[in-house]
């Protein structure tokens, strides 16, 4: 199976799974969109494992940097509208810590919470990347 | 960062698609080199100068300055 054949399946699979979603939907069913879901992730991975699929060195850099530039503009983004939500409340200021602005604070929670998830992970991903690509070591 | 790759190509006389399954990569990949648009890894490098039994600095040669980083 050629890289082309692959991508045509890819495309196949990814209809089908439209399709059962939609059709979930329309049920209200979650169970038959988890199964939809579920099922084109399995088929996804035999075809890649059929087609003998190696990631190519090109696609890589382009995911490495699309990750990088994700990071650099998610992370300040979320980061910053924490602040913003969370200032209010802290400030003292009356109007945002009742009625309908309540949530504020709690979404700003959330987003503190998950800005701190993401430079952890990112943190722990650079130290094992580091370490694994030989940097740190003092030997000569 | 320049190269020869479709002049060594047209020389055995590959296509893209021919190329790109004999090293390894896409077709995307091969048209990218070709148009000096993606500088290949030097393992790589090392791969498409041992398909066409060559040096790499036959395929790839260095212009303008030492230090810049093109990828």
């Amino acid at each position: 199976m050629n890289r082309k054949k692959h991508n045509q399946l890819r495309v196949v699979i990814a209809f089908f799974v439209s399709a059962i979603v939609a059709l979930a939907v329309i049920r209200n069913s979650y169970l038959l969109a988890a199964t939809g879901v579920l099922t084109g992730m399995v088929f996804m991975v035999l075809v890649r494992v059929k087609a003998k699929i190696r990631t190519d060195e090109r696609e890589a850099t382009v995911q490495e940097k699309a990750a990088r530039m994700t990071y650099a503009i998610f992370a300040p983004t979320i980061g910053i509208a924490a602040f913003l939500l969370l200032l209010p409340s802290r400030g003292g200021i009356s109007v945002f810590s009742k009625g309908e602005w309540m949530f504020t604070e709690s979404l700003g929670m959330v987003f503190a919470y998950l800005t701190l998830f993401l430079i952890t992970i990112y943190a722990i991903s650079y130290h094992f990347f580091n370490k694994k690509f030989g940097g740190g070591g003092d030997e000569e | 960062m320049k190269n020869k790759l479709k002049v060594f190509r047209a020389m055995h006389n590959l296509t893209q698609e021919q190329l790109a399954d004999k090293i390894g990569v896409s077709r995307q990949t091969v048209i990218a080199i070709e148009s000096n648009k993606y500088l290949p890894s030097l393992g790589l490098a090392f791969k498409i100068a041992r398909l066409f039994k060559v040096k790499v600095e036959d395929i790839f040669i260095r212009e303008g300055k030492e230090d810049d980083n093109e990828n």
